[in-house]
């Protein structure tokens, strides 16, 4: 385990976003994270608040047209996360809270995922409180605040 | 302006917030959540602006405002724990000043909105496309909404990081 963690975080790409002292590696790869948090989350507690019955004049119908945003966020928070993890490997895998966050996200993503699908079918408010959208909604929104602080707690703990 | 900081930083409430260990994770926490919520409610209004999501009236997406008003005084109350705590290492931080810079740039704009054009806008209805001058007060916002999130992140990178 430890050899496979040495040799990703040893490897050319991780040492240059690590190392290079440029803007371009770990300041760059960081905000790109943090970008992709406020749209991943922003997006999702929008989709999420309305189902809580929040700022009812925007259409359920629209909220689909939310996924794009959502499913960008990841991509994007995915792919820099990866480096960011391969850039200290053995580090962050020898913490608690770093599978702590990797588990809010999990959970956090069925739920969002669960939600889209109940929004989907549902055509009005009253349809998708019969469907019980509303408990996907409050998860949803309280797996992603409590991946968001996992996250910033790896640089503590 | 160093002066003053150092002031500040003698206060018994900057020696406070810096007394206790869980504060500051625990407010750059929230300081994330409530980025969020602005990223993605006045993010999502602006883009209505510049004429993407027309099928959704302005004025109900306008509906969700207040949640990125939330955001924003979660993160002007977390935002002013790190100051009152640590007031030297950000009046001497490029980064901070082009973040406040950036922050009064979206505040103007706002204003500029809410007394010149919300009316119009707010009559788009779902399906229509916004005037030329709303399209440009969407611009404006996300871009120094971007470039609030861009100098914050910077804070630990350029000038004095910390």
């Amino acid at each position: 385990m430890t050899d496979w963690l040495l040799w990703l975080e040893q490897s050319a790409l991780p040492t240059w976003v690590r190392e290079s002292g440029s803007v371009w590696g770990y300041p760059t790869v960081l905000t790109l994270h943090t970008l992709g948090l406020g749209v991943l989350v922003g997006a999702s507690a929008v989709v999420d608040l309305r189902v809580l019955g929040f700022a009812r004049q925007f259409p359920i119908a629209s909220l689909p047209s939310l996924t794009p945003a959502i499913v960008s966020g990841l991509v994007v928070n995915t792919l820099t996360g990866l480096l960011l993890f391969a850039a200290d490997a053995s580090t962050k895998a020898a913490q608690p809270v770093f599978y702590l966050k990797l588990g809010c996200i999990a959970l956090a993503l069925v739920a969002t995922v669960r939600l889209l699908r109940l929004v989907r079918q549902s055509p009005d408010d009253r349809a998708l409180a019969l469907a019980g959208a509303r408990r996907w909604a409050g998860a949803s929104l309280g797996l992603w605040a409590a991946a968001i602080t996992a996250g910033r707690l790896m640089a503590y703990l | 302006m160093m002066e003053l900081a150092l002031w500040l930083r003698a206060t018994p409430v900057s020696e406070a917030i810096r007394a206790l260990p869980w504060l500051w994770p625990l407010a750059e926490s929230g300081h994330f959540v409530g980025l969020a919520l602005v990223i993605g409610v006045a993010g999502l209004f602006d883009l209505r602006l510049m004429g993407v999501l027309r099928h959704v009236p302005v004025a109900a997406v306008k509906a969700l405002m207040p949640w990125a008003i939330v955001g924003f005084g979660l993160n002007l109350a977390t935002g002013t724990i790190f100051l009152v705590g640590a007031p030297d290492q950000y009046v001497t931080n490029i980064a901070w000043w082009a973040k406040v810079g950036c922050l009064c740039l979206a505040g103007l704009n706002a204003f500029i909105f809410e007394t010149r054009l919300g009316e119009r806008a707010l009559a788009v209805p779902a399906g229509g496309d916004t005037p030329g001058a709303v399209k440009v007060v969407g611009a404006v916002s996300l871009l120094s909404w971007l470039g609030v999130l861009y100098w914050g992140r910077m804070l630990a990178f350029i000038g004095n990081a910390f």
